[in-house]
């Protein structure tokens, strides 16, 4: 039902004061990657679709490039969420926009040998590159994906290109989803000049000129069903100022509910509501775990400053049977994100720091989940079910080959682009000052939190599938055995990708808002 | 932003320090020996306790160890405890568990031999507990550092007093404009904004050559 004369609004939790119950043709919860597309996507044929983002609603005003403020406001558990363990540290975006907010902006399609996995062994026929080729053309063309520049990649991504180039090996220039980009490197924390084209400034305010609603700060804590249909979404408000749940309850009776919170928050939220598909929701959780090796150059290297990444390397993605692939590209060194990250304590770990701009960080991340004794991590609840979650990964002896042989690899790049040395990030780190002492990584131990590990991308644990004994939504998206509901975001890969997964959740999404608008009718 | 989740299970309910510990505790002399407090919390404190305080400051000035031109660690430990205070209540339990074993003569004495609480011991003593923790065989031990470590560098260098002794620069603050408008839709035009790119524009040019070399370092 088209009604021009809707008017889209954003509402804030400052503004919400009493319980409230509204209606709508849609309701979807998270407006990160997913929500944001599938939003835009649903108004725009028309339909009447409410938003709902636990996160807060922050613009360039407040992105004053600072760590300090933007962990607590920006990133899910104050950039601390991690597995049980704290072997594996999780960067997750939380406000509106969700982590296309903070992210790096590194676009890729699919690449073709994951569609080619995801048709073969999970049965989602569907998915062809051709069929996602219009897809994802409307996504790069909104978001003005491109390739960035050559002669403007930083001197932290210079090290991987020229380091690349003088080994022979695969190096090529990223795409970002950035307009009038100022090159000023603080994408992780919030784009103060609104160039990132992150859905906070494009899908999600083109949707609200097509009569869309958001709610931030709503957290939505349990969807109610009435026999096989999901009726209502019960959120609670937030306080904006200090991020306590206010007392305030607000309940959306929709037609159709899309749950896009992103692979944890999404299983978290179809667990508490009791839809957990016979244990396997929240399973097969993949976080690309990834290892650091940083840098030290004579001179100044600034991996503060400029587009945070632009090169990468795919070398290594496919090492043949029954290994691990990664994939290569840098990250920016932050003052906050640095100092608690580099390994050590006292003065090996002070003398590290204090060398701040003279530091250069490669990353590997792993293509985790194509081996069939995979299962990455599971997200439960615990206790309550209110509180945190519970995250725990198998890391697996095959893991810690893959961080092994890519912290060599690294350590190969950064040497032959001049590093005076390479530090690996064991609590007991590995210094690395020539070839010869590449050897030392092999009496180094490969343990957890012996070894650092991170995830930026998180996967999985709502897979789609066309077997129901082994995934949670359809090849359509809908979740199994509830007429009304689907899951429309990163946690419907069957596998993780071996690329920076946005794009491919925005092509999903603009996919599969058809069958999402379809259920509506 | 240090805070960190441990295990789900408690520490002590995962054997650390098993249950002869919990049977002993606060028997003995060992138990006696109290926390030495250095200089009391700046501000006054929401979560931890002035004893917590106290070892999370003794942890700090070790994982830390400033050096020449360093801020003042005054505040660390007080920092985390206004990190802690926006943490979820089950993970601050874990981390006032962790810092009692820490600090314990006990737990050290059945860890290392040692019957000296943290706070009372010379820093290379210190140093000689932190390493134990940081390369246990146990993997909560490991954990419970891991904790500690990150809530005491996030307590010192969440502070932009120490960009200054990292040689950083701080952000380019001009191109934030605190006084940008907010939108939000109900009607209203959308406000323009540097980068964004409206819906009905046509392909922009590439690259964004201009804006960029303008503000090239």
């Amino acid at each position: 039902m088209s009604d021009g004369a809707r008017v889209g609004r954003v509402f804030t939790g400052d503004e919400l004061t009493r319980d409230s119950e509204v209606q709508a043709e849609v309701c979807i919860v998270g407006s990160g990657s997913g929500g944001g597309v599938l939003a835009h996507e649903l108004a725009a044929r028309g339909l009447d679709v409410v938003l709902l983002e636990e996160g807060g609603y922050h613009t360039r005003r407040e992105f004053k490039m600072d760590e300090a403020w933007s962990y607590p406001n920006l990133y899910q558990e104050m950039a601390n969420r991690g597995t049980d363990d704290l072997a594996i540290k999780i960067f997750q975006g939380r406000s509106v926009g969700g982590g296309t907010t903070i992210n790096w902006t590194t676009c890729f399609r699919t690449p073709p040998r994951i569609t080619q996995v995801w048709r073969e062994k999970h049965g989602l026929q569907a998915l062809t590159d051709e069929a996602l080729r219009p897809h994802f053309e409307a996504v790069e063309h909104r978001l003005h994906i491109h390739q960035w520049p050559l002669e403007q990649i930083n001197a932290n991504n210079k090290v991987l290109w020229d380091g690349c180039e003088k080994l022979g090996l695969h190096h090529k220039l990223i795409r970002r989803n950035v307009h009038k980009c100022a090159n000023l490197g603080y994408c992780g924390v919030g784009c103060p000049v609104d160039a990132k084209q992150s859905m906070l400034v494009t899908y999600i305010p083109d949707a609200v000129e097509k009569g869309l609603r958001v709610y931030a700060n709503a957290s939505a804590r349990r969807l109610e069903l009435s026999g096989s249909r999901v009726s209502a979404v019960h959120a609670e408000i937030r306080d904006p100022a200090t991020d306590k749940p206010k007392g305030v309850k607000l309940v959306v009776r929709a037609k159709v509910v899309a749950v896009c919170g992103g692979a944890i928050n999404s299983p978290a939220l179809l667990l508490r509501s009791g839809l957990d598909q016979g244990g396997r929701v929240g399973r097969r959780t993949f976080l690309h775990p990834t290892v650091v090796s940083v840098a030290m150059f004579d001179e100044e290297i600034a991996a503060y400053s400029g587009a945070p990444q632009s090169v990468y390397s795919h070398q290594w993605i496919q090492r043949g049977p029954g290994k691990i692939g990664w994939f290569t590209e840098t990250a920016p060194i932050h003052p906050v994100l640095a100092t608690v990250s580099f390994a050590g304590f006292g003065a090996d770990h002070r003398d590290l720091v204090q060398k701040l701009p003279h530091l250069n960080a490669l990353v590997s991340s792993q293509n985790d989940g194509m081996l069939p004794d995979e299962t990455g991590a599971t997200v439960k609840l615990r206790g309550g079910g209110d509180g945190r979650l519970s995250i725990s990964y198998d890391l697996r002896p095959e893991h810690f080959e893959a961080a092994r042989a890519s912290q060599e690899a690294m350590a190969r790049i950064q040497l032959a682009a001049g590093a005076r040395k390479v530090i690996t990030l064991h609590e007991s780190p590995v210094v690395i000052e020539s070839e010869k002492d590449l050897a030392k990584l092999d009496s180094a131990r490969w343990e957890r939190l012996r070894i650092r590990f991170f995830s930026a991308h998180q996967m999985g644990g709502c897979p789609m599938g066309a077997d129901p004994e082994r995934s949670v939504v359809t090849p359509e998206l809908r979740f199994r055995g509830v007429d009304n509901l689907f899951v429309v975001d990163g946690s419907i890969f069957p596998t993780s990708l071996g690329v920076n997964p946005q794009q491919t959740i925005f092509g999903l999404a603009h996919w599969g808002a058809q069958f999402v608008a379809a259920a509506v009718a | 932003m240090g805070m960190s989740s441990l295990s789900r299970r408690s520490l002590i309910k995962r054997g650390l320090v098993g249950g002869a510990v919990l049977a002993v505790g606060g028997a003995g002399f060992l138990a006696s020996r109290g926390t030495r407090r250095g200089k009391p919390p700046p501000r006054p404190l929401s979560v931890l306790s002035e004893d917590e305080h106290a070892v999370m400051q003794a942890i700090a000035a070790r994982v830390v160890l400033p050096g020449a031109g360093a801020p003042p660690l005054d505040d660390t430990a007080w920092n985390v405890d206004q990190i802690l205070t926006a943490v979820d209540p089950s993970a601050v339990k874990e981390v006032k568990q962790v810092l009692g074993l820490f600090e314990s003569a006990l737990a050290g004495f059945l860890f290392g031999g040692r019957v000296t609480p943290f706070t009372r011991m010379e820093p290379e003593e210190q140093d000689r507990v932190l390493r134990e923790w940081q390369q246990s065989r146990l993997l909560v031990r490991r954990t419970g550092f891991s904790a500690l470590k990150t809530l005491a560098l996030a307590g010192y260098y969440g502070s932009s007093a120490t960009w200054p002794y990292l040689g950083y620069p701080g952000p380019p603050i001009a191109f934030n404009d605190p006084g940008a408008p907010v939108w939000k839709g109900g009607g209203q035009p959308r406000p323009d904004s540097p980068g964004v790119f409206k819906e009905e524009e046509a392909e922009g040019t590439f690259p964004d050559a201009d804006i960029a070399e303008k503000h090239a370092p």
